[in-house]
């Protein structure tokens, strides 16, 4: 059986096979051995179907938030979760956040 | 790390984390990640530090530490975010200034984001009419101008209006408040597109259509954008037009 991530990286890279309906992808896929998990995941355009193979483990959508109302709370101390910050002189503060997107 | 596997990794982000001595992901799926661990031998993920009910300032302040204690025993750090690192993204940023401040070199490449690939799967070119882009809940914690005559892009609608940081979704409720202030500015039954990228090279974008009335009661992701279109059509600035004709009556003369 073919490695899925590596079927899956030359799906990603490949423009034919990027674009490739699912039919296309099917036919391809069963020549190459793919995994019964990445066959129905195309075949049912469900990607989910791949938990199948990887297990689910659903990520948080990386950096929600642009920390809205809450710039002037940068510098405010958590307690008990405090990152550690050295004492070395030169050491700045944290600079009030500002919007990155206009 | 771009959006999708496999499409977008740059071949300069690649160089950068084939040449690392750590690695640190923070990324839109674990299959990324698994793809991600296939590059580098220490490669360790950033979602742990999430949880419901813990305030992501919180968890974003834990991963520049964590990133800074390897740069500070003289590793070089590799951090990886799935799209551009500088976009909606306030960790990067700053292991960059904190890493700066304290003597060590430090930068960050650019990655095809989500908003790169929203204007290619909608067709919009944000050059066209103009484009905003308003992280939805700072759309209501602050008075900002819309001009609905271009483009306006809302991103994390899914969890608009969460004071608190420690929510992943806020619900109908809170959506209804955003439409209430965007009626200020557009009519209830004006077409809203709600988008999703592809981030795993067997998806399509997710691309929904409804009017902005129905926008609190559809079900709606963290992942997923809403883009109004121009609402009104360009409106000439005649005093403008005026003294540029003047300007271009002059260069003519001389």
């Amino acid at each position: 059986m073919s490695d899925t991530i590596e079927l899956l990286e030359a799906i990603g890279q490949n423009a034919t096979l990027r674009h490739a309906s699912a039919d296309e992808l099917a036919s391809i896929l069963e020549q190459a051995n793919a995994s019964a998990a990445l066959r129905s995941a195309i075949a049912a355009g469900d990607s989910s179907l791949l938990s199948k193979e990887f297990g689910h483990k659903p990520n948080q959508a990386p950096q929600i938030s642009n920390v809205p109302g809450h710039e002037e709370d940068e510098s405010d101390d958590d307690g008990d979760d405090k990152p550690h910050h050295p004492s070395e002189p030169g050491h700045s503060q944290p600079h009030k956040h500002t919007p990155h997107k206009q | 790390m771009g959006m999708t596997l496999g499409s977008h990794l740059t071949p300069l982000a690649r160089s950068q984390i084939e040449q690392a001595d750590v690695v640190f992901a923070a990324l839109s799926d674990n299959i990324v990640e698994l793809w991600l661990q296939r590059m580098h031998p220490d490669v360790r993920s950033l979602q742990p530090y999430y949880a419901e009910g813990k305030s992501r300032m919180k968890t974003y302040r834990q991963w520049v530490e964590l990133m800074m204690t390897e740069v500070r025993a003289g590793k070089n750090v590799c951090g990886v975010f799935y799209g551009h690192p500088g976009i909606f993204a306030w960790s990067p940023h700053k292991a960059i200034e904190v890493a700066r401040a304290e003597g060590f070199k430090a930068h960050m490449e650019p990655g095809i984001s989500a908003e790169d690939c929203l204007y290619a799967d909608l067709g919009i070119d944000p050059g066209r009419f103009g484009c905003q882009h308003f992280e939805a809940s700072q759309l209501l914690f602050y008075e900002r101008r819309i001009d609905p005559t271009g483009y306006l892009v809302l991103w994390q609608v899914g969890l608009v209006g969460d004071l608190s940081l420690k929510r992943f979704s806020t619900g109908a409720a809170y959506r209804q408040v955003l439409v209430d202030v965007l009626s200020e500015d557009y009519p209830l039954d004006h077409e809203v597109i709600v988008y999703r990228g592809a981030t795993l090279p067997i998806q399509k974008p997710r691309v929904r259509r409804m009017a902005l009335r129905d926008l609190p009661g559809a079900e709606l992701t963290a992942e997923e954008t809403v883009v109004l279109p121009p609402s009104s059509p360009l409106k000439q600035n005649l005093a403008v037009r005026e003294r540029l004709a003047a300007l271009d009556k002059e260069a003519f003369i001389a």
